[in-house]
Parts: C-alpha cells; sequence; structure tokens
C-alpha cells in the first residue's frame, strides 16, 4: 500500500513539474534553444529518446541474460562446491561496482577492445541493418555501451537466477535422475520449468537496471537524438532517457529542465509497463510458475508424464516451499500412464 | 587598521595600500604574502581612504586587505571550467588569513544549473561561463532587492583544437577550415583546403572524425559563439551551449572528448586547454595573414585585451562582448574561453556580503590571478579588467 502511495507521488511530481515543458511552444523561446534545440514538440524530443532507452537495453539483455544464466547454473549445478562459493561471491561483488566506474571502464579498456571486432562486423557483416553505417573510429558505440551494460545487470540476473537453481526441489532432481536423466536433461527436465518464472523475474529486474542505466552509458556511448538501428558508428546512436538526463540536466534553464523531467515522466512509464508485461507473463506461464499468489501451504505435486518411447516430461506444480524437500515429495511424485 | 576596510560602511579600498606584497604569485608563496600583507598594512596606515593611484599600481592590482576574524562559509556552484580555479583561490584565500572561511564551489551543477540555484537564492555567488542573459538579468535584479546583479569576468582560459593523426605534428587551421571541419563539409584530412595551410606537412586521406561534447558546456557555447561570429555562412547554427551540428562523435566532459580523440584515429574535438594533457593542439589562424598561433597563457590575455569590450547591463557590470575579427596580433590566441563569476551588490546577510566582497576581491587581483595561473592552467585577466572589477567589488556589500 505505501508503495502505492510512493508511486503515486512520483507520478504525480513527474507530471506537474513537467506539464509546462509538455505543452510549451517548442518552436521558439528557451526551449527552441540550448540543450532542448531542433525540435518541434515535445514529442518530438522524447520519442527518439523512449526508443534508444528499449533498444540499448534490449541488446545488453541479449548480450547478458544468457551468459548470466548460464553463470548460475555452473554455480548452482555444476561447479564444486568451493568453486561456486567463490564464484557466485565474485559476481555478487560486481554489483556493487559504481556505474561511473563501469563507464571509465569502458571507455577505456572496452571501447578499445571491441574496436577491431566492430571494424570486422562493419566490413563483412554490413548488409545486416545494424552493423552497417561509418564504422566508429573512436570505439563510442551502442556495442560497446551494451557490452558493459551487459556486465552491469550480469550480477542481477545470476544472483536471483541462482538462489532459484537452488531451490529445485532434490526430489525432483533425483527422480529425473531415476529415470535415467542425464545433467544437462536432468536441467531440463527438473530445474528449468521450476525455474522459469523466477528467471523470468530476474532478467525483468535487469532490464528494469539497464532501463534506468545513467553514467556508464553517459560517459560510453556518443548519442544522437535519432532513432536508428546502428550499433557500430559514432555518429548515427541513439541515445537513452537517462544519459540525456544526466548529460543536459545541469546546464538547462527551467523550462528545459522540465522538459528533461517529462522524459524521466516517460522513463517511468516504460518502467512501470515492464514490471506490468513481466507480471502477466508470469501469471500466465501456469504449472511451473511459482508466483506468490499461490497458496502457500500447497503441497508440492510433481507429475511425471511417461509417454512410451518419449523423453520424460516433468509437470512441476509447486510454489515448493522445499521446507522438507522429504517426505510431501515423496508422496507426491506419482506415476502418470497416458 | 588592520581591520580598516571590514569596519567601513563605505568599503573603497585604498588602492596601492598593499601593492608591495602582490607581486608574488605562486601558491607556494602565498604563506609568505600573508605574513607580509600584515605587516605592509601597519607600514601604510597613514594612506586613509584616500585611493590615490600610486606608481606600482599600474602593473598590479593588490585585493583588498583579509579581514583574519572573517568567519562563515561560502555557498557557490557553476561552471566546471573553473572549478581548478575556484579550489586555488579558495586554498590560497585561506593560507593568506581568512582561515576562518569555507569556500564550497559545487561544479557539478554546471553553469546553468549554477545561475538557476543562484537565481533561487540558494548561493552567494554563481560561477558561469555566459554572462546573464537579459531576462535573467531582470530576474537576478529582483534577487538583488536594493542592489545591482554583476558579471564579473573572473576566469581566462582558450579553447584548444586537440586531434589525433597519426605522423602529423604542429598541424595549421584557419577559422574557414575549422568552420568546415566542425559542420562536417571537410570530410578527409588531406582536403585541399587543409593542404593549403599545412605546406610541407604529409596529410593523410583518414577520414575526419569530429569528437564534441554531449553535454551542454560552457565550452562548447565560447566555442560556437566563435565559429559562428568568424564565419557566420559557413557556420550557421546559433552559438549553443548543446553542440548544435549532428553527426558528430559526442564524449561527456572534456575529459571524455580528451579520451575519445586519444583513442580513435583522424579525430579531432575541442576542450578547454586545461584538460588537454599530451595530445598535439592545433596552432590557429589569427588575422587573415599566415600567422598560426599554438595556444599559451599569455596569448590568450592578448587575445581578451584585443577583444573584448565591456557591455553593462547595470551599474558595476562587466559583462564583457568579444569581437573576434579584432584579434589580429600574432602574439594572440584566437578562441579565448572566458567564465564570470556573478552576485548581487547587496548581500541580504551583511556577514555573507562581507565574505564575499574579500573573497572577491582575492579573486579578481593580480595574485588571484596568478595563483589560479599556475594552480589551473589558466591565463591571467588583463589589470584593466581587474581594476573595474575591483571597483565593482568594492560596493560589495
Amino acid at each position: 500500500m505505501l508503495i502505492m502511495v510512493i508511486l503515486a507521488a512520483v507520478a504525480i511530481f513527474l507530471i506537474v513539474q513537467s506539464l509546462p515543458a509538455i505543452v510549451a511552444n517548442w518552436q521558439t523561446g528557451d526551449l527552441a534553444g540550448g540543450t532542448t534545440a531542433g525540435n518541434t514538440s515535445f514529442w518530438g524530443y522524447v520519442l527518439p529518446l523512449v526508443w534508444g532507452t528499449i533498444f540499448v537495453s534490449a541488446i545488453a539483455l541479449v548480450i547478458g541474460a544468457p551468459i548470466a544464466i548460464g553463470i548460475a547454473l555452473f554455480i548452482s549445478h555444476y561447479a564444486p562446491r568451493r568453486l561456486a562459493g567463490i564464484l557466485g561471491y565474485l559476481v555478487d561483488l560486481l554489483a556493487a561496482v559504481p556505474s561511473v566506474v563501469f563507464g571509465l571502464w569502458g571507455i577505456f579498456v572496452i571501447r578499445p577492445f571491441l574496436l577491431p571486432l566492430e571494424h570486422w562486423l562493419n566490413a563483412n557483416l554490413g548488409w545486416f541493418p545494424p552493423f552497417g553505417g561509418a564504422a566508429s573510429s573512436t570505439g563510442s558505440t551502442i556495442l560497446a555501451g551494451a557490452v558493459v551494460l551487459a556486465v552491469m545487470i550480469l550480477p542481477i540476473i545470476t544472483a536471483i537466477s541462482r538462489e532459484i537453481f537452488l531451490q529445485t526441489p532434490r526430489l525432483h532432481e533425483e527422480a529425473a535422475l531415476a529415470l535415467g536423466a542425464t545433467k544437462w536433461e536432468l536441467i531440463r527436465l527438473a530445474v528449468f520449468p521450476y525455474a522459469r518464472s523466477g528467471v523470468v523475474s530476474a532478467i525483468l529486474l535487469g532490464l528494469g537496471r539497464a532501463l534506468g542505466e545513467t553514467m556508464a552509458i553517459a560517459l560510453i556511448i556518443s548519442p544522437s537524438l535519432i532513432f536508428s538501428l546502428l550499433v557500430l558508428t559514432d555518429t548515427q546512436n541513439s541515445q537513452t532517457i537517462a544519459a540525456n538526463l544526466a548529460l543536459n540536466f545541469p546546464e538547462s534553464n527551467t523550462l528545459q529542465r522540465q522538459a528533461l523531467i517529462g522524459t524521466g515522466l516517460m522513463l517511468f512509464v516504460i518502467s512501470l509497463a515492464v514490471n506490468f508485461a513481466a507480471r502477466s507473463i508470469i501469471a500466465r506461464t501456469g504449472p511451473g510458475a511459482g508466483g506468490k499468489k499461490r497458496k502457500k501451504d500447497s503441497q508440492a505435486k510433481v507429475g511425471i508424464v511417461l509417454v512410451p518411447g518419449e523423453t520424460p516430461i516433468f509437470v512441476a506444480d509447486t510454489a515448493l516451499s522445499a521446507t522438507d524437500p522429504g517426505s510431501p515429495g515423496d508422496r507426491a511424485v506419482r506415476e502418470r500412464k497416458s | 587598521m588592520v581591520r580598516f576596510w571590514a569596519d567601513q560602511d563605505n568599503l573603497r579600498i585604498p588602492e596601492g595600500n598593499t601593492v608591495k606584497i602582490t607581486r608574488s604569485g605562486s601558491l607556494a608563496a602565498v604563506a609568505l604574502v600573508g605574513t607580509l600583507a600584515l605587516a605592509g598594512c601597519a607600514a601604510s596606515s597613514d594612506s586613509g581612504s584616500s585611493a590615490s593611484p600610486s606608481a606600482s599600481a599600474d602593473t598590479t592590482v593588490p585585493y583588498p586587505k583579509i579581514d583574519s576574524s572573517l568567519a562563515g562559509t561560502i555557498t557557490a556552484g557553476g561552471s566546471s571550467a573553473q572549478a581548478n580555479a575556484e579550489t586555488a583561490w579558495a586554498t590560497a584565500f585561506k593560507g593568506l588569513g581568512a582561515s576562518g572561511v569555507t569556500v564550497n564551489y559545487d561544479k557539478s551543477l554546471g553553469s546553468g544549473g549554477g545561475v538557476t540555484n543562484w537565481l533561487a537564492g540558494s548561493d552567494d555567488f554563481v560561477g558561469s561561463d555566459a554572462a546573464l542573459k537579459p531576462d535573467q538579468y531582470t530576474k537576478a535584479a529582483a534577487l538583488c532587492t536594493t542592489g545591482k546583479p554583476v558579471n564579473l569576468p573572473a576566469y581566462l582560459s582558450g579553447v584548444a583544437l586537440v586531434y589525433n593523426l597519426a605522423g602529423v605534428k604542429g598541424l595549421n587551421l584557419s577559422t574557414e577550415v575549422i568552420s568546415k571541419i566542425f559542420t562536417l563539409q571537410i570530410k578527409t584530412w588531406n582536403d585541399p583546403a587543409i593542404a593549403a595551410i599545412n605546406a610541407g606537412t604529409t596529410l593523410p586521406a583518414t577520414a575526419i572524425t569530429v569528437v564534441t561534447r554531449s553535454d551542454g558546456s560552457g565550452t562548447t557555447a565560447n566555442f560556437t559563439k566563435y565559429m559562428h561570429d568568424t564565419e557566420p555562412t559557413i557556420f550557421t547554427a546559433a552559438p549553443s551551449n548543446a553542440w548544435p551540428v549532428p553527426g558528430t562523435s559526442g564524449q561527456q566532459g572534456g575529459s571524455g572528448v580528451v579520451a575519445a580523440v586519444t583513442a580513435g584515429a583522424g579525430t579531432i574535438g575541442y576542450a578547454d586547454q586545461s584538460s588537454v594533457g599530451t595530445l598535439s593542439a592545433a596552432k590557429i589562424q589569427v588575422g587573415t595573414g599566415k600567422d598560426f598561433v599554438a595556444y599559451s597563457a599569455a596569448g590568450a590575455t592578448a587575445a581578451f585585451t584585443a577583444a573584448a569590450t565591456t557591455a553593462a547591463q547595470g551599474a558595476g557590470d562587466l559583462t564583457q562582448v568579444l569581437d573576434y575579427s579584432k584579434v589580429t596580433d600574432k602574439s594572440a590566441y584566437a578562441i579565448p574561453l572566458l567564465s564570470y563569476v556573478i552576485t548581487c551588490t547587496v548581500h541580504k546577510d551583511a556577514t555573507q556580503g562581507k565574505l564575499v566582497t574579500s573573497y572577491l576581491g582575492f579573486v579578481e587581483s593580480t595574485t588571484g590571478q596568478a595563483v589560479a595561473s599556475k594552480n589551473a592552467g589558466s591565463a591571467p585577466l588583463p589589470d584593466s579588467i581587474l581594476k573595474e572589477a575591483q571597483t565593482t567589488i568594492a560596493t560589495i556589500k
């Protein structure tokens, strides 16, 4: 409830603060010059930023999420116990690095490091639209920003996924093994279905981090206020809302600041939309979705669907408290003949 | 007598009173200066408030005597360009006797944010890379109640054009070529227009990557104004603190520009010369002749002396208008960067008024300028403008 009040207060603040700029005339006066110059209306200013925010975050997610889930899986199911502890600790430590440090690391390490790859992609795969355009000579590209962003969201996705993988009921795993599943089959049959909704939440939390990331993007990517798909150029990169705010807030006058707060309002709307989308995805994933809405006292139920001649399918229906994985699970595992 | 000026309602500074002690410039000499200041003060007790111009005051502008009993905090903010200078000034000011005075200068605001904060009444003075605009001046006049807002030039430097081009040192650039490069009309380094003014230099066919500021910046404002004033038909965009020409590589901060220029090949960018580091900076044409001048502090001062005229917006105001066409002598560097301190002549709190008077009095002195030059790499402002500033500062209360 308190959260709803705070959210409402934030929304009201943003709307009240940005309204003068949203309704103002952008052709003349303060908004026609300085940091907001060259736009015909608020929407002309904010829509490229909305696009840039979503675009950069999506690339970061595409790069970061599979790696993060892989690391989480390695820590939870493959690594020896001692190594897992150290690795988990190191990944968690990544989350403690300030984003401005990531930004500087991006400028001095990642940008030069990616340059040869970027030139190769541009020369050989330039027909693929995002890799086209004039390749950057400074490395100040969307790709460099997205790679750093991927590293930044890594600890969030990894930490949550790891915990969820670890909570897979022992019994499910043993049942899978008993059926002759290999390690990878075990993970596919027992771990993933159980963890699906948790991993989706983890990815969306990571997306939230990516959407709001400011300093690293501001430092690394050379921005333009345009709709662009290109990821390898200096001069035609989309810009994100948060980075644009950070770059232009100091030198803006009152009305220009209100315009920037208006872009903040858009970011707020995007974040809300992402969260609602996430909840509806989790709610619709059906069996295996361990949503909080489920009755807490519900017992773990695992159905193993055995179709002759096919791989056994686990149906984990659970809000699995995993308090005592032994006894209730024993009863729950039952064979269904189709 | 030590507390002479602080006790008087009329805060006219007797010129020549501290002449002997203001020649030394370095921060290292500050402690010595401090002791001399007290001695000099006691010795010249007969000068009273006559303000007689003394012989040696022609070459130096002394700062008003610093009252060691002053105590308090000056809250200020704004331009990041003059932040290093503000730090040096605050340290030297403490060392010269105002040990109880703390100056909190917040550079994270930037010029625009600093002015906004100051207009809201939260700062004692603001550092800004642009003088108050007419509408801001009107708002400020209301803030200053019975006093007047004043723009005082305080920090002078130069905009350096840094480039990274393998094998090319000592590049010459004219205003026309600069404007064409930065509007992306010249695209490669071996363009005939560049070659024509760089005889004897082999220019590669590398494409030019123009690096600019992605954040709003006073450096951008100064540089775009320079190009717009000198080549209005080429650089048609209005001068702005946000880079106006799309299609460049935008980087955050002067250090970001320097980092990107260093990392790239065939890059050129602009930055406050104090942040240039080891990069090559171009020599820039002055006048219509074949004089190409590299940056020097003396060159920036000479350019300011030649180009600047005062366009006062009100009593005591020292808003400067730079006419770049007057920078023709080869002793001058073509793109000076000027930054102001802006304050009210009447402060709501008399104690704050005394603190600001004393601090800005030090900033606008030969010693203060030398301290900034030594510690922040700025160029000293000419004495003539410092004297005018002192006249204004004497009225601040």
